[in-house]
């Protein structure tokens, strides 16, 4: 007779593997309004606790290309580079920045929004 | 020694079986590979050398259909419309990475090895471009679908 430890080894496998997926909800990317900069420059560091326990820096010296907008704020992506969203997996994600302050992510293949459970003021040096 | 005990060394030996890349090294075969098409995008897939874990080798699926395998120290490459797309490896667990593809654009995904509580497991990151052409380069060509 095999003993529990296989089977309580698979269900702490199973349990381990299970990482909380990416909260969001459904969205539509409009073209962006007048009024929002086309090119976002980080002066410093920003640290985003995105909720997942994967957490991500923003560089400073990163630029970040104005590419439409949503309800909740302007959407930029990585001019150069690529930034990605984690949980249970993993997905391409944009800004999203609504009076300085990064509210969340915007993911172009799932089309939502993400939103981050406490707002991020960008230290913003546009060239 | 308890069955549980051995049943576990057996997976640890199948996870570090040596089975590494043995076809030519990007520098050798970069000039000759040919260039995206300008309505085309570039996926590129590489996974390190790295042993641990080099028994598992699943296959790499683009959107659903199997493009090539995970193999140590090996890459390959695809070509794709612009759209939106999703990697999955056959792993024991599934970790997707999603992303979208523009024209002449160059993707990286890079297959990482991570220890999971038994056995060793691939899953796919996005990296960046800078990133993945550096890293590239300690790889060889394994040839996905699209291999020429």
């Amino acid at each position: 007779m095999i003993g529990r430890a296989p089977y309580l080894l698979l269900i702490a496998a199973f349990v381990a593997a299970c990482a909380a997926e990416v909260a969001r909800t459904p969205s539509v990317m409009q073209p962006a309004a007048d009024g929002y900069p086309r090119l976002l420059e980080l002066g410093s560091p920003a640290e985003v606790f995105t909720g997942t326990g994967y957490n991500r820096v923003l560089a400073a010296g990163t630029r970040w290309r104005l590419t439409g907008s949503i309800a909740q704020g302007a959407v930029y992506r990585a001019s150069e580079g690529v930034l990605t969203l984690e949980g249970a997996n993993i997905h391409e994600a944009y800004l999203v920045v609504r009076d300085r302050d990064l509210v969340g992510f915007f993911l172009p293949v799932e089309k939502a929004y993400s939103p981050l459970p406490q707002a991020v003021r960008l230290s913003i040096s546009n060239p | 020694m308890p069955r549980s005990i051995r049943w576990l060394l057996a997976a640890l030996a199948l996870a570090l079986l040596p089975a590494c890349a043995t076809g030519p090294r990007y520098a050798e075969v970069e000039k000759t590979l040919p260039k995206v098409a300008a309505d085309k995008g570039r996926v590129w897939f590489y996974r390190s050398g790295i042993m641990f874990g080099a028994g598992i080798q699943p296959s790499v699926l683009l959107n659903g259909e199997k493009v090539g395998d995970s193999v140590p120290g090996g890459f390959f490459y695809v070509d794709r419309n612009p759209g939106s797309y999703e990697v999955l490896l056959s792993t024991e667990v599934d970790r997707k990475v999603t992303f979208t593809l523009e024209s002449a654009q160059e993707r990286y995904v890079r297959m990482t090895v991570g220890l999971g509580v038994i056995v060793y497991r691939v899953y796919p990151e996005l990296v960046d471009p800078a990133e993945g052409r550096k890293e590239i380069v300690e790889t060889s060509y394994i040839g996905g679908k699209d291999k020429k």
